[in-house]
C-alpha cells in the first residue's frame, strides 16, 4: 500500500482548516464570556488571533487551490508514492516513545526508561542480546547521573518514588 | 560605550563556568554538527534545557559556542564520507571530498577548521562594530517601526526557507498564533487556554521547538536503511600547520568572510546560501591553475569562512533588534528572553555587560573552535562510526529529560509529542519549520506594537503609512512578496518550457 505526497498535503490543509475552526470556537465562547473579545486595542484580545487565522485560512486556500490546480495532470512531486510499510518504523518509534512518556509520571524514570532505550535498538534493528540490555541500562543510568548530579534535576520517581541517591 | 560594554562583560565571562561552558559548547557543537542529521540547531535545542538554569552568560556562551561549533562539524563528515553533516557544509564536499580522495582529508579538516574559525572571528567584529550601530540607530524605533520590522523578520524567511513562500507564510503564521495562547498582557484575559491553569503562560517553547525538531527529525532518520551502519573512516590528524594552508588564501578567505557575513545580517539568507555564494564567487574569482571541484583547498576556504563568519552576522539583527535571523539565532534570542533579558536597543542601554559578555563568548568560542577542533579532530572521527541506533534512543531521552527539567511538568513532554507528531506532519508535506519558530519569537512582539501603534494613532493603521521607516519596511515587504512570487513563477514557466515534447 501506498500514499501519495498529495494525500499528506490535504491532511495539512485539514489540520490548519481545525486550528481555525478551534480559533473561532474560542473567539466566540471563552473569550466572548470573558468580554475580551470586543473593544478597541487595550481592551479587544480576540482581534489580532482572528486575523492571524484568517490570514492563514487565505494561504491554505491559495495553497488548496493551487494543489487542485496542480491535480490535472499531477506533478512529480505532488505525485510521488510513500510506502506504507516504510512507515511502519517511524510508526513503531512514535508508539514506544508515546508508551514510554505516559508511564514515565507513573512509573518513574529509573524503571521506564531501559526498557525504552532498549525497545528502540530492537526497532533500529538491533539484536535482543546482553549487550543491547546492557547499553540500554548504561545509557540510561549515564543520562540520570548526569542530569541528577551536575544539573541538579530531580527526574520523575514514580509512584514507587524510585530516585537514586548518588 | 562599545568599550565599556566589553569590559563589564569580560568580569562576568571570566568565569570557569563561562569558559569551561564555552569550550564544551565547542566540542558538542562540533559532535552535533559532524552527525548526519542533527547540526546546529539540534545542538541548541537539546542543551536549551540545560543552559536556561545557568548564568546568563555562561549561559549563551553555551548555546553560541554550539552553534559556532556545529557550523564548523558538519565539514567533517562532508570530507570523510561525502555526506555534509549539516546542509550548511553542503558546499565543503565539493572539494573537500575530492582532497580526501587525494590522501589529504587531514588537510581538509584542518582548513575546514582553521577558515571557518578565521572567519568566525571576522564575523565577530562585524558584530561588535555593528550591532552597536543598528542598535543605536533603532532607539529611536516607536511601536509601528517595530510592528514592521517583526512583519518583515517575518516574511524574509518564510520568502527564503525550503518549499514554497505560501508554505513559509502559513508556518510563520501558525507561530504566530501559538505566541497567542496564555494570558493576554493587555487585557489580562486568558486566550486559548481550555480552563487548564498549565496553558496560562502558553506552550514552553522549548517544549514546542523540540518537538517540531527533534522528535520529527529522529521519526525520519528511523526510516533510512543505515541505522546499523558503522562507517568505515580513517582517523585524521589535522596540525595547525593547516592555519598556514588557510592564510595562503586570505583574498578569497576575506571576500568569503564577508559575503557571510553580508548574508547572516539579512533575516532569513542564513549560512546555506552564503556558503554557496562564496563558493560560486571564489570559483568565478580563480585563476586557470585552480580546479575548483577536483579538490582545491580555495573551495574550502570559501564555503567554511562564509557559513562561520554567518554566525556573527545573524547575532547583529537578533541581538540589536530582537529579529532572529535564522532559526538557530530565534533559539537564542529564546534562551536570553527566558533568561530575563529582551534583546533589541533597550539591552545595549540597560544591560550591557550582557552584550559585552556575549561578544567575549562569540569571539572565544571561535579561538577554542581552532584549538579545540584541530586537537579533537580524532575524537569527532570515532562518533562518527557510532551507529544510528545508538543516537536515536540518546538524543529521544535528551529530548524528554530536557523538556521535563525545565518546570518538571509532565504536561511539557506531552505538548513535546504533541508537536513532534505535528513536524512529522508538516515536513511528510514539505512545510519548513524555521519559520514557526521565528513567528513563536516575533509574535508577541509584533502583536504588543501592532496594539500599541493602535493605541497611540490618531488616523488607525494609518499610522504605519506616516512614519518614514515603517513605511519603507512595508515597501521592503511587499517587494519581498512580489519578487519571491515573480520568481517562482519564472522558474515554474523555465520548467516548463525544458519538459521535453513526447513522440
Amino acid at each position: 500500500m501506498t500514499m501519495r505526497k498529495k494525500h499528506i498535503g490535504w491532511m495539512v490543509v485539514a489540520f490548519f482548516v481545525a486550528i481555525i475552526a478551534v480559533v473561532f470556537q474560542q473567539i466566540y465562547t471563552s473569550m466572548t464570556e470573558q468580554g475580551i473579545a470586543s473593544g478597541g486595542p487595550y481592551d479587544n484580545a480576540a482581534a489580532y488571533p482572528a486575523a492571524v487565522a484568517i490570514l492563514i485560512g487565505i494561504l491554505v486556500l491559495l495553497q488548496a487551490g493551487l494543489g487542485l490546480l496542480r491535480a490535472l495532470p499531477p506533478s512529480d512531486e505532488e505525485n510521488e508514492a510513500i510506502s506504507l510499510a516504510r512507515l511502519k518504523r517511524p510508526a513503531g518509534l512514535l508508539l514506544i516513545f508515546g508508551i514510554y512518556l505516559a508511564l514515565l509520571g507513573p512509573l518513574g524514570y529509573h524503571l521506564t526508561t531501559a526498557p525504552m532505550i532498549f525497545a528502540v535498538m530492537v526497532l533500529c534493528g538491533m539484536r535482543i542480546a546482553l549487550v543491547t540490555i546492557a547499553v540500554s541500562v548504561v545509557i540510561a543510568f549515564v543520562l540520570a547521573f548526569a542530569f541528577e548530579v551536575f544539573l541538579k534535576v530531580v527526574l520523575p520517581g514514580g509512584i514507587f518514588a524510585l530516585n537514586i541517591p548518588w | 560605550m562599545l568599550v565599556d560594554s566589553i569590559l563589564a562583560g569580560y568580569a562576568l565571562f571570566m568565569t570557569p563556568a563561562a569558559i569551561g561552558l564555552t569550550l564544551l559548547g565547542v566540542l558538542f557543537g562540533l559532535v552535533v554538527g559532524a552527525l548526519p542529521g542533527l547540526g546546529p540547531l539540534m545542538g541548541i535545542i537539546l542543551l536549551l534545557p540545560v543552559a536556561i538554569g545557568l548564568p546568563p552568560v555562561a549561559a549563551m556562551g553555551f548555546l553560541i559556542a554550539i552553534f559556532v561549533g556545529g557550523s564548523c562539524g558538519g565539514s567533517i563528515s562532508a570530507i570523510l564520507l561525502r555526506i555534509p553533516g549539516t546542509p550548511l557544509a553542503a558546499a565543503t564536499l565539493f572539494d573537500g571530498y575530492p582532497m580526501a580522495q587525494k590522501g589529504r582529508a587531514s588537510d581538509a579538516i584542518g582548513i575546514a577548521i582553521s577558515a571557518s574559525a578565521l572567519g568566525g572571528l571576522f564575523g565577530g567584529g562585524v558584530l561588535i562594530l555593528l550591532a552597536p550601530a543598528l542598535a543605536q540607530f533603532a532607539s529611536n524605533f516607536a511601536p509601528p517601526e517595530y510592528a514592521a520590522l517583526a512583519v518583515t523578520g517575518l516574511i524574509a524567511i518564510a520568502v527564503i526557507s525550503e518549499g514554497s513562500l505560501l508554505k513559509g507564510l502559513i508556518a510563520g503564521c501558525f507561530g504566530l498564533l501559538l505566541a497567542t495562547i496564555g494570558t493576554d498582557e493587555f487585557s489580562t484575559g486568558y486566550r486559548f487556554t481550555f480552563d487548564t491553569h498549565h496553558m496560562l503562560n502558553g506552550f514552553h517553547i522549548v517544549a514546542v521547538v523540540v518537538g517540531l525538531f527533534a522528535i520529527s527529525e529522529m521519526a525520519h532518520q528511523t526510516m533510512g536503511n543505515d541505522l546499523l551502519k558503522k562507517p568505515k573512516i580513517d582517523i585524521a590528524r589535522p596540525g595547525f600547520g593547516s592555519v598556514l594552508l588557510t592564510l595562503k588564501h586570505w583574498k578569497n578567505l576575506l571576500r568569503s568572510s564577508t559575503i557571510g557575513a553580508f548574508f547572516g545580517a539579512l533575516p532569513g539568507a542564513g549560512g546555506v546560501i552564503s556558503s554557496f555564494t562564496s563558493y560560486a564567487v571564489a570559483k568565478a574569482a580563480a585563476g586557470p591553475d585552480e580546479k575548483y571541484g577536483e579538490g582545491e583547498e580555495g573551495g574550502v576556504v570559501a564555503t567554511e569562512s562564509a557559513n562561520n563568519a554567518t554566525v556573527g552576522g545573524t547575532l547583529v539583527p537578533s541581538l540589536a533588534l530582537g529579529i532572529p535571523g535564522d532559526a538557530s539565532s530565534a533559539m537564542l534570542i529564546g534562551a536570553l528572553l527566558i533568561l530575563g533579558y529582551f534583546p533589541g536597543p533597550t539591552l545595549f542601554e540597560q544591560q550591557p555587560e550582557i552584550v559585552g559578555g556575549i561578544f567575549l563568548v562569540y569571539l572565544t568560542s571561535n579561538v577554542f573552535l581552532l584549538i579545540a577542533g584541530i586537537l579533537a579532530t580524532p575524537l569527532f572521527v570515532y562518533v562518527l562510526r557510532v551507529p544510528k541506533s545508538y543516537l536515536i534512543p540518546i538524543v529521544l531521552l535528551l529530548c524528554t529529560i530536557g523538556t521535563f527539567a525545565l518546570q518538571a511538568s509532565v504536561f511539557d513532554l506531552l505538548v513535546m509529542f504533541g508537536f513532534g507528531l505535528v513536524g512529522i506532519l508538516l515536513r511528510a508535506a514539505s512545510y519548513p519549520l524555521s519559520p514557526i519558530v521565528i513567528g513563536i519569537i516575533l509574535g508577541p512582539l509584533l502583536e504588543n506594537n501592532l496594539r500599541r501603534s493602535l493605541l497611540i494613532s490618531q488616523d488607525g493603521y494609518w499610522i504605519f503609512v506616516e512614519r518614514p521607516v515603517s513605511l519603507i519596511l512595508i515597501i521592503v515587504n511587499l517587494l519581498l512578496i512580489a519578487g519571491s512570487i515573480w520568481f517562482a513563477v519564472r522558474k515554474k514557466s523555465k520548467a516548463a518550457d525544458k519538459v521535453p515534447v513526447s513522440d
